[in-house]
């Protein structure tokens, strides 16, 4: 039956109303866990807390599982579902920006609207910061256009890649994650910080 | 008033169902990049009309019947807004701050904020958003994209971490 | 045990239920058995050959013909200007453009009707529209079309009008009664109305 509005199950006049009330859980949800506060944001990227990684992983692992069990159950056809497509070049080169940009202005966007959200400044300024960035890309467009749009490879998913079925995908994942999680609180010990 | 953080796997468990609720009523993920992009389409739109119409990038926002501020990822974001001060609310983190390493000066904080805007402003239009539509979504759907924009961010942040790191520790 | 613990094994058993069973990969039925019911005794997805015959000959820009026979059978004999979508590929993605849609009329062709009958009542219960069988397949196609046979001299006459009209489609066609094609004249048939469907938009999404 699902996902409900590309079904007309509800009609697309909703959609925006729910993309309000999702933004509002999503908002809520990011400011619960501390991505308002860029120190422990960045604290992933030295050790000293790793909120982002058990938050960011639980978030996708959770997601992901959602969507098979809610497909196996006939609740929701995941031929509907937006999977965004892959253009390799860019999407290297753009993550490469975004890293360097997540490390040196201590936000990504979302968390930086959250953060405006409580008065954080700091927030207030990266959300300018993204609107001249976004403004140069924009003006930018015809140079770059050409890398852009190379190496399109279309809305391939993992576990059409690697040839095995997406529960299998989802359960490594899991395990790498909780890896991951075990590792990230063990360099919590190792590089504590006092409360900020 | 409680002030501290939620657990972190239970916040990640209720990000994970808000996202499989976007993906089943809307059949789509989270974003925010997208937003502000909408946002200045129409800002510059309203400045220079011609400009945006002979643009190849505006040209795909703007024009007969498309209207750039009515997109789903505007209307999220104004929920996050929202979304995000209920919870400073009811937790008390409501107050005008700018928060930073007690090394580094205010001032100093939010230079680098607005540089690093500014590059994940533009990283994120390079690469088809930002870590929550292409990576965090992106990751949900299994999506290649997601994967790769995942460890492009996270893997820059960390090589890059060593330099910077009198503004954070 | 704490929260977190608790999270861990749900995650883990979660995912290995997940990893276990297989994916659901079937696409939901739209139509109830008792529509599917009425749908075939309507018998309203049938198009005659004489129909088809004449939309070819006209070039109606809105027919398509499908032949849901194997690659082989496709490269041995195939009506002019039909798409192979073999029935084993009919559910696949890269097909859902053909028979999915709202701009033409597929009719679906097999030897037999059997094939053909088959690929219809799958992207029937889909709830595709558009999309017909062609009556009696292609060996009625041959006996009626391709070497048409003369209605004895008692018939009616609209019977001989039928005829000529095979007979001048044979000539089209390269069947083996070739005569100098004289305009067909038979009535302008009534055409199945393709059901236009509002498009749906692909899933979109991203920043």
């Amino acid at each position: 039956m699902g996902p409900l509005i590309p079904q007309e199950i509800i009609g697309a006049d909703w959609n925006l109303f729910i993309a309000f009330v999702i933004g509002i859980g999503f908002g809520f949800v990011l400011e619960q866990a501390g991505f308002s506060s860029s120190r422990k944001l960045a604290g992933m990227f030295y050790g000293y807390d790793t909120v982002v990684l058990k938050v960011f992983f639980t978030g996708a692992i959770t997601a992901m599982l959602g969507l098979l069990f809610f497909s196996l159950f006939g609740w929701i056809d995941l031929n509907l579902i937006y999977v965004n497509p892959t253009f390799l070049g860019s999407a290297i080169v753009g993550g490469i920006i975004m890293g360097a940009g997540f490390i040196v202005g201590g936000f990504c966007p979302g968390t930086s609207f959250s953060a405006a959200a409580i008065g954080k400044i700091d927030g207030m300024v990266f959300i300018g910061g993204l609107f001249i960035g976004v403004f140069f890309f924009a003006e930018g467009y015809p140079l770059i256009e050409d890398f852009y749009m190379s190496g399109s490879m279309g809305p391939i998913k993992v576990s059409e890649v690697l040839g095995i079925s997406g529960g299998v995908v989802t359960l490594l994942i899991i395990i790498a994650a909780l890896i991951m999680f075990k590792l990230g609180e063990l360099a919590e010990k190792r590089w504590p910080r006092a409360e900020y | 008033m409680k002030t501290s953080y939620m657990n972190p796997y239970l916040a990640g468990v209720l990000l994970g169902l808000v996202l499989l609720m976007a993906f089943f009523f809307s059949g789509r993920g989270l974003g925010a990049s997208g937003a502000v992009k909408s946002v200045m389409v129409a800002a510059v739109d309203i400045v220079a009309p011609e400009h945006t119409a002979n643009s190849h990038f505006y040209s795909k926002y703007v024009g007969e019947g498309k209207e750039p501020m009515e997109a789903w990822l505007v209307f999220e974001m104004m929920g996050v807004l929202v979304g995000g001060f209920l919870s400073g609310a009811f937790s008390g983190r409501l107050n005008w701050r700018i928060e930073h390493f007690p090394g580094i000066t205010a001032k100093r904080r939010l230079v680098f904020a607005g540089m690093g805007g500014i590059l994940f402003g533009f990283g994120s239009q390079l690469g088809r958003g930002c870590t929550s539509g292409s990576a965090l979504t992106g990751m949900a759907s299994l999506s290649v994209a997601g994967f790769v924009s995942m460890m492009a961010i996270f893997g820059t942040a960390f090589a890059l971490a060593f330099f910077v790191r009198k503004n954070w520790i | 045990m704490n929260l977190r613990n608790i999270i861990f094994i749900a995650l883990v058993l979660l995912g290995v239920v997940i990893a276990m069973v297989p994916e659901n990969t079937t696409k939901p039925y739209k139509l109830t058995a008792e529509q599917m019911l009425i749908e075939v005794q309507g018998a309203a997805e049938m198009v005659i050959a004489d129909d088809v015959a004449h939309w070819l000959i006209s070039k109606d820009p809105s027919l398509q013909l499908i032949d849901v026979r194997t690659p082989d059978e496709y490269q041995k004999f195939h009506l002019e200007g039909s798409l192979n979508i073999p029935l084993s590929t009919i559910l696949s993605s890269e097909n859902r453009d053909y028979v999915d849609q709202g701009l033409k009329m597929n009719v679906l062709y097999s030897n037999g009707t059997i094939g053909s009958h088959q690929a219809w009542m799958i992207l029937r219960q889909l709830g595709f529209e558009n999309n017909y069988v062609l009556q009696g397949g292609l060996n009625y196609w041959f006996d009626t079309i391709m070497n048409p046979q003369a209605p004895s001299v008692t018939s009616a006459d609209e019977e001989f009008a039928k005829y000529d009209f095979r007979k001048a489609a044979s000539g089209v066609f390269g069947g083996g009664n070739a005569v100098t094609i004289t305009a067909p004249t038979a009535n302008e048939a009534e055409k199945p109305r393709v059901i236009r469907k509002t498009k749906k938009k692909a899933p979109a999404g991203g920043c």
